[in-house]
């Protein structure tokens, strides 16, 4: 037990200027509500922290366990469902919703696991794509989950802690990132654990990983299955910030694509590579838009995305956190 | 402790081994030798499961693993060093190893063996902390067998543990070996280094076009006029 907690708090194992540069981001953050009064530079920080979120928990199947992943949203879309239509429905507490959420959608990724994971690398991606884009379908012809016109929350006399309905952002920023830090610790102990090991090992040597007596499907059938789990979290959250949900709007493929893009941009397979990635990515996508205006429909941003994806496919395929490793062995 | 009998081994419709039987007995150091293509690497991925044979069975202990998946068949107690060394390149020399020491679980074995490996090859100890990819060919191969044994297997199989290697370092690797054997551990070596294995080992079997075909004493059949021919040259 002892050394669960410590496997969860401890970042001994990591160099000096990570821990500095860990608790420095963690200052800002913490400050950042009572530093910026801009109502859009907010928003930009609570995307930042939920597409974070987003980008470790898809950096379980994704980065330490090097299967591409491209229907992400569907769990995204089962936690979002699941506490929109609880409350819709039943009236259920927002921390009820949040674990039923990640038990449908990690029950799900089991399931369609069994015979994904007999594809290998592009077969595999096609097939988590197509998946999600099925259940896409299927919500928006389904009745009880409010079809293509989605659910809409009645609106709560704030703030609500049983309902997690604020009018300020200012909850929602320690709300989304009092989930986040969870996420990595997590994550934190994820990678030091015996899983997590095993799933290094097969991301980088099948063949090998069996030799040692790793059975090799089951821990991709696992590590997919908890993937799905963490991905409903910010789904739940989703819901309760913008109070209105439809499945174009947390089960599509571009948001599929901007979590593993936000993950391999930043360096799929090291603990922080998710956080850069979004932080670059995700006030990018804002800014862009913003800037863009109706050009954003026509998909300039993701063209934007293309080159990006490009260069560091080119240059660095470990990411941004790979040019840093490699800088700071030169330095 | 090792009974192969008769297995015969397709990929896809092409057949690889016809008929292959052989036994290895416990303390003993078996090397398998052959040519290119004859069959050794599919033969000891047979055992380990990764290949099914069509017909023909293979008996561990008296159990039958014949056609069961590698994660049960490395419980009971083999352990296969696949070829080319395949060692987990961005973790480290000790994470490599305590990878190998995944079927226990107790901490303490762990440590131990640990120890062992250490001192069976000094030059992994001071390269503990090192990622595994920036080690050189010899020591991604020591490597490789060290965690192979992080299991402390019953059986160890050891898939050409020369090949690319130079001549120095064949010779350690040869040195290596005889230190495990006089350990007492079961050996079944794979080797295109027909002369260096077969002084080695125990007994010895050919193995031509997926077919055992000559078996006897390692030095025994160093001496013989199929190896002399087939391999040596002579």
């Amino acid at each position: 037990m002892r050394q669960v907690l410590k496997d969860i708090f401890s970042f001994e194992d990591r160099p000096r200027f990570e821990r500095i540069g860990f608790v420095v981001f963690i200052l800002i953050i913490l400050v950042f509500p009572w530093m910026v009064h801009s109502a859009y530079g907010r928003v930009v920080m609570i995307k930042f922290l939920l597409f974070a979120l987003f980008g470790l928990g898809w950096n379980l199947i994704g980065g330490y366990g090097g299967q591409v992943d491209l229907g992400q949203a569907k769990n995204v879309g089962f936690g979002a469902y699941a506490t929109a239509l609880m409350m819709f429905w039943w009236n259920t507490p927002f921390w009820v919703t949040v674990p039923i959420g990640m038990i449908v959608a990690a029950a799900e990724s089991f399931g369609v696991a069994y015979p994904m994971f007999r594809l290998k690398g592009h077969y595999f991606a096609i097939a988590t794509l197509c998946v999600a884009l099925v259940w896409k379908e299927l919500f928006v012809f389904w009745d009880w989950t409010g079809g293509a016109r989605g659910v809409e929350l009645t609106i709560r006399p704030t703030p609500d802690f049983t309902y997690m309905q604020f009018g300020s952002p200012i909850y929602y920023h320690y709300f989304i990132f009092l989930l986040f830090i969870t996420q990595l610790l997590f994550m934190n102990w994820f990678r030091k654990s015996k899983l997590g090991y095993e799933l290094q090992a097969v991301r980088d040597n099948e063949d090998a990983a069996a030799s040692l007596g790793i059975n090799v499907y089951r821990t991709k059938v696992i590590t997919y299955t908890i993937t799905g789990g963490l991905g409903a979290v910010g789904g739940s959250f989703m819901t309760v910030y913008y109070l209105y949900i439809d499945p174009d709007f947390v089960m599509p493929l571009d948001l599929s694509i901007l979590i593993a893009m936000t993950v391999m941009v930043g360096g799929a397979g090291s603990l922080w590579g998710p956080i850069i990635g979004a932080a670059i990515l995700i006030p990018l996508d804002m800014y862009l838009g913003a800037w863009l205006g109706a050009g954003k429909r026509l998909g300039i941003d993701f063209m934007v995305y293309a080159v990006i994806m490009m260069v560091i496919a080119a240059r660095e395929p470990r990411g941004i956190w790979g040019i840093i490793e490699r800088l700071r062995k030169k330095g | 402790m090792l009974k192969v009998n008769q297995i015969k081994v397709h990929y896809g419709r092409i057949p690889a081994l016809h008929e292959v039987s052989f036994e290895v007995k416990e303390g003993e150091l078996v090397a398998m030798v052959g040519a290119n293509g004859a069959g050794k690497s599919t033969t000891l991925k047979a055992i380990v499961g990764a290949l099914r044979p069509v017909s023909g069975n293979i008996e561990f202990n008296g159990i039958d693993i014949t056609g069961k998946n590698s994660a049960k068949i490395v419980r009971l107690g083999i352990t296969y060093v696949p070829e080319a060394r395949h060692i987990f390149g961005p973790l480290t020399v000790e994470e490599n190893l305590l990878l190998g020491a995944f079927t226990l679980d107790s901490k303490h074995d762990i440590e131990e063996r640990l120890d062992h490996v250490y001192q069976l090859f000094p030059k992994l100890n001071e390269r503990r902390t090192q990622k595994g990819e920036t080690l050189s060919g010899g020591e991604q191969q020591m490597l490789a067998i060290g965690r192979g044994l992080m299991s402390n297997p019953k059986l160890l199989m050891l898939d050409e543990p020369s090949l690319g290697l130079m001549p120095k370092l064949v010779t350690e690797m040869f040195k290596a070996i005889s230190l495990l054997k006089e350990e007492g551990r079961t050996i079944l070596l794979v080797e295109q280094n027909v002369r260096e294995a077969l002084e080695l080992a125990d007994r010895g079997y050919i193995l031509q076009t997926g077919r055992t075909i000559s078996s006897g004493q390692g030095t025994e059949l160093l001496e013989s006029e199929i190896v002399k021919k087939a391999f040596l040259g002579l």
